[in-house]
């Protein structure tokens, strides 16, 4: 009834509006009234971001305003606002210069003071915040500097010994070298084990050759190779008096320091992408290239002055895994700015919807804000709602990285696929339909949200491609499981310690209150993965016992595994939505997040056909869970403008559609 | 009844056609603004908004000073009298009348003919045109006096040219009226000569077009002529210390700034930093940092919490001290407590951000603006 109510108010406020000046509007939709004006904030939406960006607020605001006043970042006016976007209108060339430029000024400015030097938990969750606010403007920016913070200089902190670090660092932070990542080839992205480049050691000069030995074999995708990047981390099989010894990193210089390509190297550009065209993808050829025997990074092994292969770790497995680390950071890096990514689109995307009008009920009568129609809510709502919960998992997931240990290497690698797969799919999903629910003024690059489809597909594939990180999940999933039956262990670690409890029941009957239960919930969704794990491991073991290998029963049983690094991912996301809201006092806030968190869990079990399929909720049931969906849009709604505003992010990095789109389309601001 | 007619000879009305001047009228004080002249302000806002005959409005100020600010003189007396709500009452009535000129639907004209600092720069500069002449003065000069820079100036101190708004408001550094022009803070340069005619060509329009109030203002614009040692032509070294993220990180780039080369404007501009209140420079750069992505409104709001806690003194006392030294005792030698900026930790500053924890209290409750124009809009 309220809501009746509440619309009554909204239409007649609309009706009652005087005809203002513009011979335009005589019919009174086509005026824009400011979304603040009209709607509520039921909670401190100050407060919210709190809990959304959890660390470094002030340090974030700071960034956006160096980006905010600065001409180097393309500030133009629209409708009486800045607005601050790169120029994508410029050549692929013009676009890797501004890159460089743009990080020429922060550089100055003091924002990368420390993202090498120091260590510890503050320094790395400021770089993150950093690096977040930096992709919300622009992603080639944002990739540019993690392939040169995260990736080279990672890769020296973590391969590279205390020769490396004071050799390197300081001068990585200064930029006095610019560092590349060589590792995908021609022939080999995410299987890097199968890479070709392959290193010997000369002991008679002490030195290392590098060889590139087939075109399949060349650098492929290495950003800043193409114009910028002086020195680059090698990724190589090494070859030690004619054993493999697998995969190791070196360093090599590819420029000199006026930008001469260095001799024996070869190098090409990988040409105009989709997006990320502030980013110089190069192709590496390496010709006999020889580095001295130090420039190996030689924290897990090392080779002695006279060619003997030294390390701890016996095991070539192992021994792989621990070159993997750095990658984690940059999963880290993209499940967050996934999420940054579906918040800038979202919030362009609603508050365009509570400004625009389109049909009538009645003849004569006013026409509807596109968010007042139900099928927008259910369109633009559950997205929200799922932002909201990967929000809370991509800070969890920041948090299990700074405080890392070896134990928990595995769960950070599990959750970091998990996560970086899931959320930026979903950034995907949620910029289509963002493009889509802005109409045509969704196609135009100034309005940001069609544009960053082509900056963030590559999320999808780059640093390990999305359908083999869920394999992973899955296939450590499965490890857990048949380790714990031959042990008879309980489950214990990624969050599979349900699995020791007897199986949740599901009501027959599911009311609109238990819906909304979190205990619920989540046994639904252990329910889930609890059965898929079974099942999965049931089938493999099926296969195996019809003679196929372990390896390929697993590769046949790929709907199960899919099904379940789902199941995995949901749960995971879910968990951290309802650890976040028991910290709240309640309240306003609390209850909103109750809303939210219901959505989330509500349209997971919607549009995932294996509850129906395996039958974890009746038919009956499941009409349940969807008509549920269509209430909490309605709930939801009233808060729509609160909760993107709780973003965060400042006016200048939306779009113009997102404020007064009328005048920022008028004939007079064509005018100069 | 005299202090009602004292309240109305504090702000004298003119009506002439559409056009309404009101002329600030304390010349004795520079036209600081009194409780009453402010609530005055606020009626007359409000009464020519409903009213179809008003079409202009002009601001200008009796004798040498368009204003010279609140009239903290009397705030600080009832703040030694263990009354803090009475202060906090003024700036909640001075925010409220700043939001309704930010977001007013009709032009005002401010004819800036002399000094203008703090409480005045509220009251003209969120107004749609701002008249310099060659003699303003220009100041905010809050941080000296334990305050920060309030009346919304964390709106328009932010959106100046990189980060000049950072300069004006940390240092307090004076602008003249070619200064103010350049920088965007005026719109329009008229010699003082010619105001008068200006006056009366405004008083002839009967309109709120601010296109044709803009033409008729443009008739007597002069071009006027930057000085040499101007501090905005030190934008490049102001964008490059300014720009830090901390009050201590700009005062060491200041400072390498100056070991690289002598250059008095820059030692000048340190000491200056050096005697202001410490906690003042750390929350006035918060403050335009934060007002730098917010709108107005908020920007009022988040000014009104601060001001409460910066009279009720829970975290420094250094208003009370600052006007003591500067206004009553005047022996110009105020005692700051914390005394240095390392003294400062991030949980104080954040106290006066946070909601005032007292029951009486209440946030700054701006009034609901409808059906403005789009040029009141843009700065919401």
């Amino acid at each position: 009834m309220e809501r009746v109510s509440w619309r009554t108010q909204v239409l007649s406020k609309h009706l009652q509006q005087p005809p203002s000046q513009s011979p335009l509007s005589s019919n009174p939709c086509l005026s824009y009234s400011p979304p603040e004006l009209s709607e509520r904030f039921d909670f401190e939406t100050k407060e919210m971001r709190e809990i959304l960006d959890a660390h470094n607020l002030q340090d974030r605001d700071w960034l956006f305003g160096l980006i905010k006043q600065s001409g180097l970042f393309n500030p133009r006016n629209a409708g009486g606002r800045v607005f601050v976007s790169p120029n994508y209108n410029q050549s692929m060339e013009q676009q890797r210069e501004m890159t460089m430029k743009r990080i020429g000024y922060l550089l100055d400015r003091g924002v990368f003071r420390g993202w090498l030097t120091d260590r510890g938990p503050e320094a790395e969750m400021r770089k993150f915040a950093f690096h977040e606010v930096i992709g919300i403007y622009d992603h080639s920016l944002a990739v540019k500097l993690g392939v040169h913070f995260f990736l080279w200089g990672g890769a020296i902190q973590f391969f590279g010994t205390k020769r490396h670090h004071d050799k390197w660092l300081r001068d990585t932070e200064s930029y006095a070298v610019k560092g590349c990542f060589a590792m995908s080839e021609l022939g080999h992205g995410s299987n890097v084990r199968g890479i070709e480049t392959v290193t010997t050691y000369d002991s008679n000069s002490g030195e290392f050759v590098i060889n590139t030995p087939s075109e399949s074999a060349q650098k492929y995708w290495i950003g800043g190779a193409a114009n910028h990047a002086t020195h680059t981390i090698v990724f190589s099989q090494l070859n030690i008096n004619g054993k493999n010894q697998g995969v190791h990193a070196f360093i090599a210089q590819i420029r000199d320091d006026d930008g001469n390509v260095c001799p024996n190297i070869r190098l090409a550009d990988c040409g105009h992408k989709i997006g990320l065209n502030g980013v110089d993808n190069g192709r590496i050829w390496f010709d006999n290239v020889r580095i001295p025997r130090e420039n190996l990074l030689n924290s897990v092994a090392d080779v002695s002055p006279d060619g003997q292969y030294l390390s701890a770790i016996k095991n070539p497995d192992q021994r792989f895994a621990a070159f993997l680390a750095p990658l984690t950071s940059g999963r880290v890096t993209i499940a967050v700015s996934a999420v940054y990514s579906s918040k800038v689109s979202l919030a362009i995307a609603i508050r365009y919807s509570l400004t625009r009008r389109a049909f009538s009920l009645t003849p004569n009568g006013p026409e509807v804000l596109l968010l007042d129609y139900p099928s927008h809510q259910r369109r633009l709502l559950p997205l929200l709602a799922k932002t909201y919960a990967m929000s809370f998992a991509a800070n969890y997931l920041k948090m299990i990285y700074v405080k890392r240990t070896p134990e928990t290497n595995k769960t950070l690698h599990v959750v970091s696929s998990a996560f970086k797969a899931t959320l930026s799919w979903h950034n995907m999903r949620t910029l289509q339909e963002c493009r889509e629910a802005c109409g045509g003024q969704g196609v135009k690059t100034e309005n940001r949200i069609g544009h960053m489809k082509g900056e963030y597909d590559v999320q999808t594939t780059f640093e390990g491609d999305n359908n083999v990180l869920m394999q992973q999940v899955s296939k450590a999933l499965l490890g857990e499981f048949v380790a714990a039956q031959k042990t008879k262990k309980p489950f214990k670690g990624l969050g599979l310690e349900h699995m020791n409890r007897a199986s949740p029941e599901i009501p027959s009957h599911l009311t609109s209150s238990t819906l909304r239960n979190s205990q619920f919930q989540m046994d639904a969704f252990c329910l889930r993965e609890r059965d898929l794990l079974k099942r999965f491991a049931a089938e493999v073991s099926q296969y195996q016992k019809q003679g196929e290998s372990k390896e390929y029963s697993f590769i046949l049983s790929y709907q199960l595994a899919e099904d379940l690094g789902r199941a995995f991912s949901e749960k995971a996301i879910l968990q951290t939505f309802s650890d976040v809201e028991a910290t709240l006092p309640a309240g306003s806030l609390k209850d909103v997040l109750g809303l939210l968190r219901s959505m989330y869990a509500l349209v997971c079990m919607e549009e995932d056909a294996a509850f129906l399929r395996y039958g974890y909720l009746s038919p009956d049931n499941a009409a349940a869970v969807r008509k549920e969906v269509t209430k909490l849009c309605s709930e939801l709604r009233p808060n729509a403008l609160a909760l993107v505003s709780s973003f965060g992010i400042p006016d200048a990095f939306l779009s113009p559609i997102a404020f007064n789109w009328i005048e920022s389309n008028s004939w007079s601001s064509t005018q100069h | 009844m005299a202090s009602s007619l004292a309240e109305e000879e504090q702000v004298l009305v003119e009506e002439k056609l559409y056009a309404r001047t009101l002329v600030l009228n304390r010349p004795r004080q520079l036209n600081a603004f009194s409780f009453q002249m402010i609530s005055r302000m606020l009626e007359l806002f409000v009464a020519y908004e409903e009213d179809s005959n008003v079409k202009l409005v002009i601001v200008k100020g009796k004798g040498r000073a368009f204003c010279a600010g609140g009239d903290v003189a009397a705030v600080v007396r009832d703040l030694n009298q263990g009354n803090w709500k009475l202060g906090a009452n003024f700036f909640r009535k001075e925010f409220t009348l700043n939001y309704l000129i930010a977001t007013y639907s009709k032009p005002q004209v401010s004819i800036l003919n002399g000094i203008v600092f703090g409480g005045g720069a509220g009251a003209s500069i969120h107004g749609r045109f701002r008249v310099a002449t060659e003699n303003l003065v220009f100041a905010m000069p809050e941080t000296a006096l334990g305050l920060f820079p309030d009346v919304g100036a964390s709106y328009f101190l932010s959106r100046l040219p990189g980060f000049f708004g950072e300069y004006l408001g940390l240092t307090g550094s004076r602008l003249d009226g070619a200064e103010m022009l350049a920088c965007g803070l005026a719109t329009h340069f008229v010699p003082s000569t010619r105001l008068s005619m200006l006056e009366e060509a405004l008083c002839k329009v009967d309109s709120s077009d601010p296109v044709i109030i803009s033409a008729i203002i443009d008739k007597y614009t002069q071009q006027p002529h930057l000085k040499d040692k101007s501090a905005f032509l030190r934008m490049d070294v102001i964008d490059k210390c300014f720009s830090r993220r901390t009050v201590e990180q700009i005062l060491s780039a200041l400072e390498e700034e100056a070991t690289n080369k002598k250059d008095d404007w820059i030692s000048s501009t340190i000491q200056t930093l050096k005697k202001a209140s410490p906690m003042s420079l750390k929350i006035s750069l918060r403050s335009i940092r934060e007002g730098r992505l917010q709108g107005i409104g908020q920007c009022l709001v988040r000014e009104y919490r601060m001001v409460s806690h910066v009279l009720r003194g829970e975290v420094s006392k250094d208003f009370a001290e600052g006007c003591r030294a500067l206004l009553v005792d005047k022996d110009k030698n105020p005692k700051w407590e914390p005394s240095k900026l390392e003294l400062i930790s991030d949980s104080m500053v954040n106290q006066y951000f946070s909601k005032v924890d007292d029951e009486e209290w209440e946030e700054l409750k701006l009034p609901a603006r409808t059906n403005l124009p789009v040029s009141a809009i843009a700065k919401l």
